[in-house]
């Protein structure tokens, strides 16, 4: 916390200068908006002085209808196109920057590796996709305009007032200091609390969050009423803090109201003893009056808007933060081809400074097939996480065909390796897509994956054939035709390596019999690593590596481990009771 | 039942529901009833004072400026400082006043919600995305908090201020003040056909909106396939799409909600025009004085600077009104599992029965045929048959996550319908084949739900755990109950989160356990752990034990069959080794 607080001081001062330099690119339209602003704006401070004019010819009985009408139509005509023309831009400007900082923002996202991903935490990445860039954009559409035709009017009204009568415009001038001491005082108190208000909204959004994703499981133990008393809770701090916001605001705005109506006090008395006296006329007095209205509203806008950008700046911070990050080292350029000789040498990961895997090293021979067996928690998972690329070792190298892995080109590297990961993973596309997932995948590569994972028949059964769009979380699949996709969809890639994650969990032994014997037909030279529970389907494999607690305890064949591995023997055990029937079927 | 939210179906029926969950929400508003007069009066005290000052002022610059009287205009100078002094006050109490009844309504509106939210059956959340109910639940009533707490006040304000400026305006003098009105006329039909529109182009845009939100949580959560398959191209071309659409939406909501602006300024321009020809034209008919003009004019700005304040203010309330379709669409969903309230008994002696039972997917297509089968009290029963055959719905049914389309079900004897939900939960306990995790602890997470224990200590507990036997399994938790778990769940293992499910269930002690797939990522040595652990649940305990693995099962008394839609008994295990090949080799 203190870390990020003192970090957020030093770079507060570039962000400010950075949500600026985002505006660059944008020069053209905001030089246009600020035009059409200041046409717009320049253009309503003529209509008092066109009032007092008629008002004064008036009274000095020169009074020509005609001309004041004309006046009047034209110059609001010409503001009510200047301001449109203004709104226009300010939200294509706004939109564009908002879709280009979205757009540079996911792209970034996309080059990154899994464990950035893992580790920024998809929600809050999510957040900086929309809500934090939507602060940006309010930035843009709201503060740029605002600001430079507030500051404009300001300006323009005191020169005005001054140019009328400056001893009077000099006394109405005065409320500008006093209202903004009063705006920086309240908004200093207000920004604290923005930022709590900001963290509770987020704690909300994780009990909505968890109430969608956990739906089953609440709706199985009846837990609704726990989760709406976790909502409730948060949602009254939300309350009580809004109200708290609340009374800064209620407290600030009389008093504005007040110093700005103190300001047409003055002019009442003082330019009424002006009046009096004879230095100024009536209609200069009416015109006064008008500017003092004019006068008030852009101060309090330049006000509420130092709150917008002090917002867009926070959520800039964060958005620039995820932009700057390195990005994962590109990729390499090495092409050769896959055979599948791996070599793990004394790999280490650490997940939270606690190790996961400890100098792991072992050695796959192509063709060959592997199996990790280990209890659970063991770090099998992780294992073939790294030998994907997906987490990379905090010491140790992998080295493919003795080079090592972070030299090769991702594209051909990634297309050679079939990855089954142990949870069903499906995109919301059509069955095809899912399995497809690769643009080098053919149709005959397609139906040989199909058949290899025993899929046939479910997709004949399907109405729509391949065509049959998966939705989100796959929910009409069986556990296990959700693995068997996964299958399908990593041997489409016609890969040398096949990598299974715990592949026969949700398929029964038949099934997986099968499935093994296919994958065993049609793909001869596939290198094989298997994570497992079950010793039996594994038995005949090149080496087993046993695995525990992040370390290799022991490798070898089946016969070896039976025959040093105590630990591989308990395990052997444990299985025993049922062998019997699997030697049956 | 549809519960899918993108999918258009209004009628009658539903929008007098509408009605219904609007009143609920008033029916909150009329606690505040008090605190919304004082807020009221407060506001109606602030309304004529600023009305008032252009009055005084005007008077002052007739009868004593004009006079040249400085005596009298110091006087009425005092008696505007006494004004606004008051107004400070009471603008204190409106703002406050109104923008607490405003935050009320924000938290019952997201109480609403959230309550709707848990009412809701289980299918309610397979037909709609995750991004997309997030994005309605986060943005949608920050849309409608945004107007709630920024522009509900000053709307109000602006309606009171505009009404007294007009009957002022009005009672001055009456065909003076008519013809400045005139274009307000002109104004309120132009928003009242604009509206729709504008507010239509707001609901697209809030729907973009919540497209973005799904793709970005659907390519994030399962972005290891994404880096894995080398798709990152994938990510970009489905976001570069959504992204897009997100950006034209905006815009044509953006050109819409602005256009009130200009318009409003344009008229109300006209309007002071009007003040200005018309009012000097009745000068030199002399039925006006100059310091009527002056202060008249000052009116209009109050009528119509008020009126271009509500143009702003307009747009924020068309984008809220669309916010609130979506969540309304929400609110008015109907649970289609109530408790039905007879409970007609039938003396059974087995603890669960299924009559005739059948089950349909929303889109018609059947998964259980008329399914019949009993299970006992005390006996284990082991549920096994090839992927998709419908063995998780046949356990989703027991557990009534679903209804039956056709038949009924039976525990002890009583339609399961019949019971309430929290007496249903304490008999049945179901282990999901997918399991989900909340921010917290270990401990918290496995006493989720779980009153009997919530106040224990962790030493206290770790006596329970150590009677039923669960003490063993904590030991792959490098923290015990207190390691921790964040809210991507990551860091911990699938066989893990199974663990942590199964002790949770186990604590609960139901009369009918069921372990769907509940063991599938756990290794074989603990699993022989979990079997000892489930003998030393109480004798009475029914288990139902769905798995692929045979040696889970050797210790079923009864074995069920379950293949495309069918459940058939099987004699033994050996039998159901057969079954499942011949089942293999006809599908």
């Amino acid at each position: 916390m203190e870390d990020t607080r003192n970090k957020q001081k030093t770079t507060s001062g570039k962000t400010k200068s950075g949500l600026l330099a985002l505006l660059k690119p944008y020069m053209s339209m905001i030089v246009l908006l600020v035009v059409f602003a200041l046409l717009g704006n320049g253009a309503n401070l003529i209509i008092p002085k066109i009032i007092s004019y008629g008002i004064d010819a008036y009274t000095d009985g020169q009074f020509v209808l005609k001309n004041v009408v004309v006046a009047f139509v034209l110059v609001s005509a010409g503001i009510f196109l200047f301001s449109y023309l203004q709104a226009i831009i300010q939200t294509y400007a706004s939109e564009r920057v908002a879709f280009d900082l979205r757009k540079k923002l996911s792209d970034k996202i996309s080059r990154q590796s899994f464990s950035f991903i893992r580790e920024s935490n998809p929600s809050k990445l999510l957040t900086n996709l929309t809500s934090d860039i939507d602060s940006v954009k309010m930035f843009v559409a709201q503060a740029v305009a605002s600001i430079i035709s507030s500051v404009f009017m300001i300006i323009g009204t005191c020169v005005l007032m001054l140019l009328i009568n400056w001893r009077l415009a000099l006394s109405v001038i005065l409320m500008i200091p006093v209202i903004g001491f009063a705006f920086y005082f309240v908004l200093r108190k207000v920004r604290v609390l923005f930022k709590k208000s900001r963290e509770i909204i987020d704690r909300l959004n994780q009990v909505i969050n968890e109430s969608i994703l956990g739906a089953a499981i609440i709706r199985v133990i009846n837990s609704q009423q726990l989760e709406y008393g976790k909502f409730l809770a948060t949602n009254t701090e939300a309350k009580k803090l809004g109200i708290s916001i609340l009374t800064l605001f209620a407290t600030l705005i009389p008093i504005i109201t007040f110093v700005a109506n103190l300001a047409t006090l003055t002019i009442l008395a003082l330019g009424g003893h002006f009046v009096i006296n004879g230095s100024l006329s009536l209609g200069d007095f009416a015109a006064f009056n008008s500017y003092v209205s004019m006068l008030v509203f852009p101060i309090i806008v330049i006000g509420f808007m130092s709150n917008t950008i002090a917002r867009a700046s926070a959520s800039y911070e964060r958005i620039d933060q995820v932009l700057k990050k390195p990005e994962t080292p590109g990729t390499g350029t090495d092409t050769t081809p896959l055979q599948g000789n791996i070599e793990v040498r004394n790999v280490t990961v650490l997940y939270d400074d606690k190790p996961v895997l400890k100098d792991v090293s072992f050695a796959v021979k192509a063709g060959s097939r592997t199996a990790i067996i280990g209890p659970t928690a063991a770090g099998k998972s992780q294992l073939l996480y790294l030998l994907t690329g997906l987490i990379k070792p905090d010491s140790g190298t992998i080295e493919f065909e003795g080079i090592y892995s972070q030299d090769f080109q991702k594209e051909s590297f990634h297309q050679q390796i079939g990855f089954v990961f142990q949870d069903s993973v499906l995109f919301n596309l059509s069955l095809r897509e899912n399995i497809a997932f690769s643009n080098t995948v053919t149709d005959e590569s397609l139906a040989k994956a199909i058949e290899t994972a025993e899929l046939k028949g479910f997709v004949q059964s399907l109405p729509q054939k391949l065509d049959t769009i998966v939705s989100e979380r796959g929910t009409s699949l069986s556990g296990g035709q959700k693995q068997r996709i996964m299958l399908a969809r990593a041997l489409a890639l016609n890969p040398k390596i096949l990598l299974l994650d715990d592949f026969t969990a949700r398929v029964d032994q038949q099934t997986e019999q099968k499935i093994l014997h296919n994958v065993l037909n049609n793909y001869p030279d596939l290198t094989l690593v298997s994570v497992t529970q079950k010793i039996a389907p594994v038995k005949n494999f090149d080496q087993i590596i046993m695995l525990m607690e992040g370390e290799v305890i022991e490798t070898g064949s089946h016969e070896t481990l039976l025959a040093t591995c105590p630990e591989y023997i308990q395990i052997y055990n444990s299985q025993q009771s049922t062998s019997h029937y699997e030697l049956q079927s | 039942m549809n519960y899918n939210l993108n999918f258009e179906t209004e009628n009658k029926a539903k929008k007098r529901s509408t009605f219904a969950s609007l009143k609920s929400l008033v029916v909150h508003l009329v606690e505040e009833k008090k605190m919304l007069w004082t807020a009221f009066s407060a506001m109606l005290i602030t309304a004529l004072l600023t009305l008032a000052g252009p009055i005084i002022i005007g008077h002052t610059i007739d009868t004593y400026i004009r006079a040249k009287q400085f005596d009298g205009v110091l006087l009425f100078s005092g008696i505007l400082l006494i004004m606004y002094i008051v107004a400070v006050g009471a603008g204190y109490l409106q703002t406050k006043l109104m923008g607490t009844v405003g935050q009320h309504i924000l938290f019952a509106l997201r109480n609403a919600v959230f309550n709707k939210l848990q009412e809701l059956p289980y299918d309610f959340f397979n037909q709609n995305k995750a991004g997309d109910l997030i994005s309605r639940i986060n943005n949608d009533t920050e849309n409608i908090n945004q107007f709630f707490s920024q522009s509900l006040m000053q709307f109000m304000r602006s309606i009171l201020i505009m009404i007294g400026a007009g009957i002022f305006l009005l009672s001055i003098h009456l065909p003076l003040g008519a013809a400045t009105l005139s274009p307000a006329i002109i104004i309120w039909i132009f928003t009242h056909f604009v509206s729709p529109w504008v507010k239509k182009r707001n609901a697209e845009s809030l729907k973009s909106t919540g497209n973005l939100s799904s793709e970005v949580q659907e390519s994030l959560s399962n972005f290891k396939v994404i880096v894995a398959f080398d798709r990152r191209d994938y990510f970009r071309k489905r976001f570069a799409e959504v992204n897009r659409y997100n950006y034209s939406t905006s815009v044509k909501a953006g050109v819409a909600n602005n256009l009130f602006m200009p318009v409003y300024t344009f008229l109300s321009n006209m309007g002071q025009l009007i003040v200005l020809a018309f009012g000097i034209y009745l000068i030199t008919q002399g039925s006006f004085t100059i310091g009527l003009l002056i202060s008249f004019i000052a009116y209009v700005t109050s009528f119509y600077n008020p009126l271009r304040q509500l143009a702003s203010l307009w747009a924020n309330f068309q984008l809220a009104l669309a916010a609130w379709d979506r969540i309304r669409k929400i609110l008015t969903l109907e649970n289609n599992m109530p408790v039905v309230a007879d409970r007609e008994s039938v003396t059974s002696s087995s603890l669960l029965a299924f009559k005739d039972v059948s089950f349909s997917y929303p889109n018609g297509t059947e998964v259980l045929h008329r399914i019949s089968f009993e299970l006992e009290r005390g006996k284990t029963y082991a549920f096994v048959g090839p992927t998709g055959g419908g063995k998780t719905t046949t356990a989703s049914l027991i557990a009534r996550i679903y209804d039956p389309s056709k038949g009924t079900i039976l525990l002890n004897g009583c339609d399961i319908q019949s019971y309430p939900h929290e007496e249903r939960v304490k008999k049945i306990g179901f282990i999901l084949q997918e399991p989900f995790l909340f921010s917290g602890t270990v401990r918290d997470n496995i006493l989720y739900g779980n009153e009997a224990y919530r106040e224990y200590s962790n030493k206290k507990l770790a006596q329970v755990f150590r009677d039923t036997g669960l003490e063993k399994l904590l030991e792959r938790f490098d923290r015990g109950l207190d390691t921790k778990v964040d809210d991507t769940g990551d860091g911990i293992s699938l066989g893990q989160k199974q663990l942590i499910a199964f002790m949770r269930i186990v604590l609960r002690q139901p009369d009918l356990l069921i372990l769907d797939e509940a063991t599938a990522n756990i290794d074989t040595i603990t699993e022989k752990l979990l079997d000892k652990i489930l003998q030393k649940l109480p004798a009475s305990t029914t288990k139902v034990i769905i798995a692929h693995r045979l040696n889970t099962i050797a210790n079923a008394d009864e074995i069920f069959f379950v293949n495309s839609g069918k459940v058939t008994r099987a004699g033994s295990l050996e039998d159901a080794v057969n079954m499942l090949m011949r089942g293999k080799m006809a599908s």
